[in-house]
């Protein structure tokens, strides 16, 4: 009898992994092979050894070119808190329909396109655009160029991501029991210390969360900064292009792919341990 | 219409397609068309440039040729060189034939990703490609900046105290690196080989004026209509496109320099036959006559020259009265490895 329950747990338990078979076998075909490809590339081309790497860790270039990147995520990530946090808020608090009504809001740009979005920017900034008209308008003579400077593809990349950052503290805020408060009220705690003690430890899953997904899409950002970006600035997926298609240096780019991908698996690491991957999902 | 829809054979998970996410996402989209099953010799794929230059194509190329031979033609859209390469190496193949600037193709014929081919008319061949058109990256300006005089040559594009405004160049530096020296009064016909420091030197003068380093014929455009930048190094077909907008801009062919596209065919392409005759076609004198006097190239066969109105001519770079003002890019004695000075290139531009 306990044998045939335990066979039919089993059972039970396997089935779950046969449905994942078809992802799976997928994911291997589509996403892992050719990965594997990748890194074999960066050893091999166009000579065997670890040149690539070499290459890649002590030239100036791409030294420049990884932190600028890592410091534009990590920027972008931050302002996207900036604006999300308050944002998110403000939907716990209002009534159900008004928060859907923002969600909305905020979803829509997904409907475009990045391109589309990131040409309306260009449209917005640039010299004819209405943003310096109103700097004239305001007496500004001469007012600073706003287009392809860090601002712009920066304010870009933040409009771009902030539904992410806005979703994921949302999700967690709504969850955030009201007596919680209400009892930390009871106990004296208001304003600042309130926020501080209790308010802010009980999203911190959902800032962790949404930072962690801001960061490492962002560290993949080619279209936006190359478009708006200022040219002394590049993210690396721009160079990781560049070397491919302009010098057909596959193995280097491949280098340069690989060490990205190091870096944010050790990134996605450390959030693991500390608050656990499977909260990215809920 | 002969012409099927664009599509992005991107099919076989092979390592390129990995690779070309990047492109991909800056263009496309449309994953179709599986390459099995397409070795008849009954269609052809070209790589295509899009806009202007694919309508240009379709009208005098693509539809003569398919209703002369009955070969459908398909576009594979974006160009790409890494793409070329990739699909030599892999065997897979999106397009069998595309075109080539100077500066790639040199770079191809070395990395042997191109397929060696007859002359279809004397003087034609250049490093197994066919000489189509030629086309010229030169200097315009905004005529709304109020500046005094009329900027005239490419010291004038770096006179930044003259000339006050924002700068454009293509991010290229096999044809910016030419315009630097002659800026720094190096005379057109003692450019090459090029004094690579010189160039180098000269651009750092300018560096902080230009606001962008194009990548793209349409973003070129753009930055000039929209008066992104005032001055700006652009080719000659993107800069009409401006001009016939309605934008308040000049240009002059002083200057100006000279570089011709040529069709290629990818190395082993299973559709080599119907390539080759398209190639033979496409640059045989009425269909490329057509061609360049509706995209206002240059036609580099001669005997096309008798099948161009004379109306088109003005807009052309190699036409009596521009092309005299003019100087042609030499890849063979460039002065230096295009692709080290590239590198070196990007470092500049980065520090």
């Amino acid at each position: 009898m306990g044998l045939s329950l335990s066979a039919l747990a089993e059972r039970k338990t396997l089935w779950p992994w046969l449905l994942l078979l078809p992802l799976t076998i997928y994911l291997a075909l589509f996403f892992l092979v050719p990965l594997i490809e990748v890194g074999i590339m960066s050893v091999t081309e166009p000579r065997p050894g670890l040149g690539n790497y070499e290459k890649v860790l002590t030239g100036s270039l791409y030294r420049k070119v990884f932190i600028n990147t890592f410091g534009t995520a990590l920027l972008v990530t931050f302002c996207c808190l900036l604006v999300g946090y308050p944002l998110a808020y403000l939907m716990s608090t209002v009534s159900k329909r008004a928060a859907m009504g923002i969600l909305l809001l905020i979803t829509m740009s997904f409907w475009t396109s990045f391109l589309v979005r990131t040409y309306a920017w260009m449209v917005l900034l640039g010299n004819n655009g209405p943003v310096i008209w109103l700097m004239t308008q305001l007496g500004i003579a001469e007012p600073p160029p706003l287009l392809f400077t860090r601002f712009s593809s920066t304010l870009a990349m933040v409009h771009i991501l902030a539904p992410y950052m806005i979703m994921n503290i949302y999700t967690v805020m709504q969850k955030i029991d009201p007596s919680l408060i209400r009892s930390a009220e009871s106990m004296g705690a208001y304003g600042k210390s309130l926020f501080r003690h209790v308010y802010l430890p009980l999203t911190a899953p959902g800032i962790a969360n949404g930072s962690v997904l801001v960061f490492v899409i962002c560290l993949g950002f080619y279209v936006t900064p190359v478009l708006l970006g200022s040219p002394r600035e590049q993210m690396a997926a721009g160079l990781i292009g560049n070397q491919i298609e302009q010098f057909l240096a596959f193995g280097l780019g491949s280098a340069m792919s690989i060490i990205l991908l190091v870096v944010t698996l050790v990134i996605l690491g450390i959030y693991h341990r500390r608050f656990g991957l499977d909260k990215l999902y809920g | 219409m002969t012409i099927k829809k664009t599509h992005n054979a991107l099919i076989r998970p092979n390592r390129r397609l990995f690779l070309q996410g990047t492109a991909a996402l800056a263009g496309a989209s449309a994953l179709a068309a599986p390459s099995i099953g397409r070795a008849q010799s009954k269609e052809l794929y070209i790589n295509s440039w899009g806009g202007p230059w694919l309508e240009a194509a379709t009208e005098n190329l693509f539809n003569p040729f398919t209703e002369a031979t009955g070969i459908t033609v398909n576009t594979v859209s974006p160009v790409s060189f890494a793409k070329l390469a990739a699909q030599v190496r892999t065997g897979v193949y999106e397009f069998d034939v595309t075109t080539l600037g100077g500066g790639d193709i040199v770079a191809a014929n070395n990395a042997g990703l191109l397929e060696p081919i007859a002359s279809p008319y004397p003087g034609g061949l250049f490093q197994n490609g066919v000489g189509s058109h030629a086309f010229a990256t030169m200097m315009a300006w905004r005529t709304d900046k109020g500046w005094e005089e009329t900027p005239q040559s490419w010291a004038d594009f770096w006179d930044v105290e003259r000339f006050p405004g924002g700068r454009s160049l293509q991010r290229y530096p096999a044809r910016v690196l030419p315009l630097a020296l002659l800026a720094d009064g190096v005379a057109m016909e003692d450019l090459y080989p090029l004094d690579i420091d010189r160039a180098f030197a000269k651009l750092d003068e300018i560096k902080e004026h230009v606001r962008v380093w194009w990548t793209g014929g349409a973003q070129s455009t753009q930055l000039l209509r929209d008066g992104e930048v005032d001055m700006i190094g652009i080719w000659h077909g993107r800069y009409f496109e401006a001009a016939d907008a309605g934008a308040p801009v000049d240009f002059t062919w002083n200057q100006a320099e000279l570089d011709s596209a040529y069709w290629v065919v990818a190395k082993e392409t299973p559709n080599m036959e119907a390539a080759k005759m398209f190639v033979e076609f496409a640059t045989s004198a009425e269909p490329l006559a057509g061609f360049v006097s509706q995209a206002n190239y240059g036609a580099l066969n001669p005997a096309a020259d008798e099948f161009i109105p004379d109306a088109a001519k003005p807009r052309m770079p190699t036409a009596p009265g521009n092309v005299e003002t003019t100087f042609t890019q030499d890849m063979l004695n460039w002065g230096g490895d295009p692709q080290e000075v590239a590198m070196r290139f990007d470092e500049w531009l980065a520090s």
